[in-house]
């Protein structure tokens, strides 16, 4: 199999992943857009370096969320002549599923970027070890801080 | 149990989230067809090479078997005619990966003409290989002609050894290709089958 179809297969595979990180870092769809391309970019450049060594999964997180928090949001937007994207507006639906997911994204872009990426990681169940692998601090750390994001978005709640 | 249930109800969001991006497809037509003109870029490359070696033959052999070593003017010609089928054939290749657009064409017709013309190159060896065959055979024999008392000479070596190297050369490039035009196929059909 080629380097572009295990590329293609591998982020067929963790679509949904990608999008839900490049979703929570994003406040329209065009930007949406810009940062799924963006981490398939870093993802791409990286593809034919990663030596297995940790699982895909975990290296995909830390490609796609380190892009998402450095992107300089003031720079002209890449335009690429290759664009990849998922046909699906999240900000434009108006149907119910997609109300629920809104009040996530509200929630979830009040945090700052590094906890907006904890907190991700710790939706889509990951352990406190694989979080911390991840954003890079320990697993105490990583307790430490979703506490205080739990204590924040209790106060959003009752706000 | 406030706490509780906002994290609760946060999970069951994303959870909604995941799957209706599971329902979705990557809009991946541009990626595949780009990785498929890089390939077909590939073959066109190697066919150009091909065409190229092909014609600079012609007075090249001429120096080389006429003028150098003293083999028959029949012997050139033959060469020469091996030459120009050679670049003839490839040519008649390269033209169907050169009209196949893979940008913006319809991807059933570009799939049709790279099986069309991955079946061109494998056919290519009926002919290839009895005309290399008769070359080599040929070559022996002009060798021989100049020096029948000393066969083990250095040209008859050379023959061989050329001629075993140019073998391995011609099959790894025909079987990379076959392979490459089978990759574009491949491509071609993940997309279409969506």
């Amino acid at each position: 199999m080629t380097t572009e179809r295990q590329f293609a297969q591998t982020v067929a595979e963790h679509k949904s992943t990608i999008y839900t990180v490049c979703y929570m870092f994003s406040q329209d769809a065009d930007e949406v857009n810009d940062l799924f391309q963006e981490v398939l970019v870093n993802l791409w450049k990286g593809f034919e370096g990663f030596e297995h060594r940790s699982d895909i999964r975990t290296w995909i997180y830390r490609v796609a969320l380190n892009t998402c928090i450095s992107i300089d949001r003031k720079k002209k937007r890449r335009s690429s002549e290759v664009r990849l994207t998922m046909d699906i507006n999240l900000f434009e639906d108006r149907d119910e599923d997609t109300k629920q997911v809104d009040m996530l994204h509200k929630r979830i872009s009040k945090l700052q970027p590094f906890d907006r990426a904890i907190v991700l990681l710790w939706l889509e169940n990951l352990s406190y070890e694989e979080i911390g692998q991840i954003v890079g601090i320990s697993t105490k750390n990583v307790s430490v801080r979703l506490f205080r994001i739990r204590e924040q978005l209790k106060q959003m709640s009752n706000d | 149990m406030n706490e509780n249930f906002e994290l609760e109800n946060m999970r069951q969001q994303m959870n909604t989230l995941k799957k209706k991006l599971e329902q979705q497809e990557i809009v991946n037509d541009r990626f595949i067809r780009h990785s498929m003109e890089k390939t077909a870029g590939n073959i066109s490359r190697r066919y150009y090479f091909i065409m190229a070696v092909c014609l600079l033959m012609i007075p090249y052999s001429y120096w080389a078997f006429v003028k150098l070593n003293g083999f028959s003017i029949p012997f050139w010609i033959f060469t020469c005619i091996t030459m120009l089928v050679s670049f003839g054939g490839t040519f008649y290749n390269s033209r169907k990966l050169g009209d196949s657009n893979m940008m913006t064409n319809n991807l059933v017709d570009v799939r049709r003409r790279m099986a069309s013309a991955k079946k061109f190159d494998a056919n290519w060896l009926l002919i290839g290989i009895p005309m290399a065959i008769v070359f080599l055979g040929w070559f022996m024999y002009e060798a021989y002609l100049l020096h029948p008392n000393a066969f083990f000479n250095g040209l008859f070596w050379a023959g061989c050894i050329g001629g075993v190297l140019g073998a391995i050369w011609g099959f790894s490039l025909h079987f990379r290709t076959q392979r490459q035009y089978q990759e574009i196929i491949d491509q071609i059909e993940d997309i279409t089958a969506e």
